[in-house]
């Protein structure tokens, strides 16, 4: 949110196209301060990436809040029953499951992580990459257009 | 000879008959309103409910509803598996041959019956409106009677308006009527289809009064709540709804409740189930009442011809949360400058927290989509329009 009223709504001449506009900007700087890198963000925008694909800066976005989400969360948790009747023996009994659970399925969620994670990597290094040759590229045709006097400007 | 001033409406299911949708509720209403300017008009459909099974639910044969002749026919057996394994490949986008796009429309929803009323009675009709496009009881239907058909397309940007046979489909009926000018631009881009074969009409709706405190009383609800109204399907973009509303509750701490009306199965993170209430099916006065208590009414899908329940939420003095893809919700809002619109979760979450931190601004949002609303949907207009695109698409013979 801005610190300072956005507009009044109500008022003669005032749209929605420019409070829109006033809180899109704001999310923005947000968004480049790192605000919305957070795992949460990452997990939600799931069913949003097909209409995100096509937008500016998407990818850099993307890959902020996938950074966070990277990794399966294998540390302990507390268990918690909400049923009244033999809540605490079901909590015992659901501890004990995951104790023994936690043998068998640490070595395979570090393994995932450590596939995420270079996978993660991975997509990171090649999205700089393509943002590295699409500048030196787009400087060249500049260069290019200038020499041959055909430049826009 | 005079041109019988008897007109025909097609459409797969009644609305109201246990059945919800966008296009069955505007054919409906389009046909009751001209019953009630005293055309002859029959409604022709099929006597399935659900839009999942297509199971013939509602007996065959004639009703007499609200002043027009409601015809119920059998849905025809389909190969379910036929059809949605070609549905598949055109919804993923792959090249799918025309034998196959006839092969899709055959297993759809279609009614031998309803089209051997036709056979005999199309030329009692001065026209025939049929909609939505992609079902084959639509198809076939024009496709037989092209030179009285006059489609309510319902038209989305999506994989299956842009079939060669939906080409054919726009090309060869006498007209069509749109919801709106995005939904009339897009034709034109899909199929060049000219403006002098269309005409835009919608749906008007009726001013109501909703007690903005009776659905939460009812209901128990003590916390403020977001609403969505209309079938819950992925193309609607209901599990983007049920993730953004996880996300806003774990990142803001806001307690925030998540209402749904309508029908369909909700796809939601299971921390966020105690937090869903899911009337299910409700009244229409129910649904006003939902309406009118709601922060804000979410409608997160980007491919809507007309939105029917925004312009009602509207109505309910209730500002829209529309996707910013949603071409035509987000024209319905920028229109009645009552509804922000969000291209991903932090907007989302910023226009939702600025609507609860700000009561008046959403009070006025909501008081602006009421004015709208009364005065560019209300019923008047939108039967003057209705009858002009008549006389204009297919004029009286004389």
């Amino acid at each position: 949110m801005s610190e300072s009223p956005i507009l009044s709504i109500g008022a003669p001449g005032i749209d929605v196209d420019r409070l829109v506009a006033d809180l899109q900007a704001t999310v923005d700087r947000k968004v480049r301060d790192g605000a919305y890198a957070d795992a949460r963000v990452a997990r939600a925008e799931k069913t949003n990436l097909v209409n995100l694909r096509g937008s500016d800066d998407f990818l850099t976005f993307y890959l902020a809040c996938l950074r966070d989400a990277v990794f399966v969360d294998i540390s302990d948790f507390e268990i918690r029953e909400r049923r009244r009747f033999f809540g605490p023996l079901l909590v015992a009994l659901k501890t004990t499951l995951w104790k023994l659970l936690k043998f068998y399925t640490y070595r395979l969620w570090s393994q995932q992580n450590q596939v995420n994670g270079l996978l993660m990597t991975a997509l990171e290094g090649m999205e700089e990459q393509s943002a590295a040759r699409i500048a030196a590229l787009e400087k060249r045709i500049v260069e290019l257009e200038k020499a041959s006097g055909h430049g826009r400007s | 000879m005079a041109a019988p001033d008897r007109i025909a409406f097609v459409c797969p299911r009644l609305a109201g008959e246990g059945a919800v949708g966008g296009a069955e509720t505007l054919l409906k209403n389009l046909a009751l309103h001209a019953a009630a300017r005293g055309v002859a008009v029959d409604f022709l459909t099929t006597c399935a409910q659900s839009h999942y099974t297509w199971e013939n639910t509602l007996p065959a044969g004639k009703k007499r509803m609200e002043g027009m002749d409601v015809h119920f026919f059998p849905v025809d057996d389909r190969d379910v598996g036929t059809f949605l394994s070609i549905q598949q490949s055109i919804d993923r986008g792959r090249s799918v041959s025309e034998s196959d796009e006839l092969l899709w429309l055959r297993n759809g929803v279609n009614s031998a019956a309803l089209l051997r009323h036709l056979e005999r009675h199309a030329a009692d009709y001065r026209a025939i409106l049929l909609g939505p496009y992609l079902f084959g009881l639509t198809w076939f239907t024009a496709l037989a009677h092209p030179e009285r058909a006059l489609l309510v397309p319902c038209l989305h940007d999506e994989p299956f308006a842009k079939l060669a046979c939906m080409k054919r489909l726009f090309a060869e009926t006498a007209g069509c009527l749109f919801n709106s000018q995005a939904e009339r631009e897009l034709a034109g881009e899909l199929f060049g289809h000219p403006d002098a074969k269309s005409s835009i009409v919608g749906m008007g709706l009726d001013p109501f009064e909703a007690d903005p405190t009776a659905f939460a009383k009812r209901h128990g609800l003590t916390a403020p709540y977001v609403l969505y109204s209309g079938r819950r399907e992925p193309l609607k973009g209901t599990p983007l709804i049920c993730d953004y509303m996880q996300a806003f509750r774990e990142r803001t701490g806001r307690d925030v409740k998540l209402v749904f009306t309508g029908s369909g199965n909700i796809d939601a993170p299971a921390a966020l189930w105690p937090h869903i209430l899911d009337a299910g099916f409700v009244s229409e006065e129910e649904k006003h009442e939902a309406m009118a208590g709601a922060v804000a009414f979410l409608h997160p899908s980007v491919n809507e011809s007309f939105g029917i329940v925004l312009l009602e939420a509207f109505l309910a003095g209730t500002p829209g949360l529309v996707h910013a893809k949603g071409r035509v919700l987000v024209s319905q809002c920028k229109a009645a400058g009552a509804g922000l619109w969000f291209r991903h979760y932090p907007d989302f979450e910023t226009q939702l927290l600025y609507l609860l931190d700000n009561p008046q601004e959403r009070a006025a949002l909501g008081r602006r989509g009421r004015d709208f609303v009364a005065r560019e949907y209300a019923w008047p207009a939108i039967e003057r329009k209705f009858f002009a695109a008549l006389d204009a698409l297919r004029p009286r013979a004389t």
